[in-house]
C-alpha cells in the first residue's frame, strides 16, 4: 500500500511539473483536485480521428428504433406456454414480491402470469442484445446443476460466458486482487437461475448491484425479484423452459453481433473487434 | 417494478398487445429495407388510439394474403394466456391426486428412473421387478400421481421447503395397442 501511494505521488509530481501551464490556466485547479485534473489531462491524449463519427453513427441508429433486433418475432405466448413457462411452485414457497407477476393460484400451485412475462422478456433480451451489439461482456450464472452443461456449451456457442460452478465470495467485488489489476468485469449478468442449492438468492446478484452491473434474471415464484435490472416472471426448473431460455438468449446474442459487423461493413469502417473503447 | 405493473395492468385492462406487435413488425420491417428508421410512419403508427387502432387492427386480420411468416403468427396467436391456460391438460385434469397420466423416462441411474409427464417437475420411480430390463430411455409409461410437488412447512421456517420432485407410482408400460381397442 505504501509503495502505492508514493508511486503515485511521485507521478502526480512529474505530471504536475509537465502539465504546469495548463494547470495554472485552469485557475480553479486546487490544491485537492490536482489528482482530477491530471488524471483528466492524462486520458484527453488520444487524438479524434474522422473513425468516431461513424462510430457515433453506428452506436446511435439501433436506439432510434423500439425493436431494432426484430426480437418480438423470436418466441410467442404459444412457445412460452407450450415450454411450461407459467408454472410455478406451490403457495407456501411463494416469495411476497412475486405475487404481481402471479395470474392466480390454482389448487395450491401458483401460475405466473404470461402477458407479463412476455413484455418482461420482450425487454431483457432487447437490452441483452444492446449489450452484445455494443461489444459488452456477458456473463450468464445458473447454480443448478442439472442445467449447468446447458448453460455452459450456450455460452460457449454465443461466445460469452458462463459461470455455473461454486461462486467464491470476491469474485466480482475483490476482483482487481483475485485475478489481478486491470481486469474487466462483465457488462450484464443473466441469471438463468436467481437461486443457490439452499433456496437463498445468490451473491451474484447482490454483488452486481454493488458493482453497477445491470442484471437479467429468470425469478420463479419463489425468488426475490428487487434487485434484479430486469426481472423475467418464469419457471426455472422445468428442461423445456430452461433450454427456451438459452435458445433465445444464444439467438439474440448472436443475431446483435452479426447486425455489429454488418452495419460496420455497411458504413465503410474497417473490421475491428469491439474492443472497450467503442463503449 | 411496480410502476410497470401498473402499466402492464393498465394496458391488459383496454386493448390487447396485438396492436403493439404490430405496430413492432410494421416498424421492422420498414428498418430492414431502408437500413434507416422510419421517419413519419413510427410517429403516426404510434398515435393511434381508440377506434383508429382498432380499425387497424381489424383490417390486419382481415388481409390473410401476407408474404412474412411473421404476419402469419400474429393472425394465428389470437388465444389469450387465459383461455389457453383453461383448455390446459393441467388445468382439466383438477386435483393431481390418483390421476392416470402417461409419462416417458428422460433419464436412468442404476435402478431409478426419473419420468417426465408434462408437469413443471419430474418424478424419479424404482425400476419394478416385472419386466425391468424393458425400462429404457425414451419409453413411456403410465403413471398414478399423488402430488405435483413435494413440499412441506417444517417448524420454525418462513417457507416451505421443496424437494424439487413430483410424486407418482409406476403402473407399468404404456402400449399404444391398448388405447385404440
Amino acid at each position: 500500500m505504501a509503495t502505492r501511494v508514493l508511486t503515485k505521488g511521485g507521478v502526480l509530481v512529474g505530471l504536475c511539473r509537465l502539465r504546469q501551464p495548463r494547470l495554472v490556466t485552469a485557475g480553479y485547479s486546487l490544491s485537492g483536485q490536482f489528482y482530477a485534473t491530471a488524471a483528466a489531462a492524462v486520458n484527453t491524449a488520444p487524438l479524434i480521428t474522422e473513425k468516431t463519427d461513424v462510430t457515433d453513427k453506428i452506436l446511435n441508429i439501433p436506439l432510434q428504433t423500439p425493436d431494432f433486433f426484430r426480437l418480438s418475432e423470436l418466441f410467442s405466448l404459444q412457445d412460452l406456454f407450450d415450454a411450461r413457462v407459467h408454472l410455478g411452485h406451490k403457495k407456501g414457497c411463494r416469495h411476497r414480491l412475486m405475487e404481481p407477476y402471479l395470474f392466480g393460484c390454482r389448487l395450491d400451485q401458483d401460475i405466473i402470469d404470461l402477458d407479463q412475462t412476455v413484455e418482461h422478456l420482450q425487454s431483457a433480451l432487447n437490452f441483452t442484445a444492446h449489450i452484445a451489439y455494443r461489444g459488452g461482456i456477458i456473463l450468464f450464472i445458473s447454480r443448478r446443476r442439472q442445467f449447468g452443461h446447458l448453460v455452459e456449451s450456450m455460452a460457449r456457442d454465443c461466445g460469452e460466458y458462463a459461470h455455473a460452478r461454486y461462486w467464491q465470495g470476491g469474485l466480482l467485488t475483490n476482483a482487481p486482487i483475485q485475478y489481478g489489476p486491470g481486469v474487466r468485469l462483465p457488462d450484464l449478468i443473466v441469471f438463468l437461475s436467481t437461486l443457490n442449492n439452499v433456496f437463498q438468492q445468490h451473491v451474484g446478484i447482490r454483488d452486481a448491484a454493488k458493482m453497477n452491473i445491470p442484471t437479467v434474471g429468470v425469478v420463479d415464484s419463489n425468488c426475490n425479484p428487487s434487485l434484479v435490472t430486469y426481472p423475467v416472471p418464469g419457471n426455472d426448473d422445468t428442461p423445456a423452459a430452461m433450454e427456451l431460455y438459452c435458445r433465445l438468449f444464444k439467438t439474440v446474442v448472436n443475431r446483435a453481433k452479426d447486425k455489429r459487423r454488418q452495419m460496420e461493413l455497411l458504413h465503410g469502417q474497417s473490421a475491428t473487434a469491439p474492443t472497450a473503447s467503442s463503449l | 417494478m411496480a410502476a410497470l405493473c401498473k402499466v402492464v395492468s393498465g394496458f391488459r385492462n383496454g386493448t390487447r398487445l396485438f396492436p403493439e406487435r404490430v405496430i413492432y413488425v410494421r416498424q421492422s420491417l420498414h428498418s430492414t429495407d431502408s437500413g434507416e428508421p422510419p421517419r413519419g410512419e413510427s410517429a403516426t403508427l404510434k398515435k393511434k388510439r381508440g377506434f383508429a387502432a382498432a380499425y387497424d387492427q381489424h383490417t390486419d386480420l382481415q388481409q390473410k394474403q401476407h408474404p412474412t411468416s411473421v404476419r402469419l403468427r400474429s393472425t394465428r396467436d389470437v388465444k389469450s394466456f387465459a383461455s389457453l391456460l383453461r383448455h390446459s391438460p393441467l388445468l382439466q385434469m383438477g386435483p393431481a391426486k390418483d390421476k392416470i397420466v402417461i409419462g416417458k423416462i428422460f433419464h436412468i441411474i442404476k435402478d431409478d428412473l426419473y419420468i417426465d409427464f408434462g408437469g413443471k417437475f419430474h418424478c424419479v420411480c424404482k425400476r419394478p421387478t416385472v419386466d425391468g430390463e424393458r425400462y429404457q430411455r425414451g419409453i413411456k409409461v403410465r403413471l398414478r400421481l399423488e402430488d405435483l410437488e413435494l413440499t412441506s412447512r417444517f417448524l420454525g421456517a418462513n417457507t416451505d421447503t421443496t424437494l424439487l420432485e413430483a410424486d407418482a407410482f409406476l403402473l407399468g408400460l404404456f402400449d399404444v395397442k391398448d388405447t385404440k381397442t
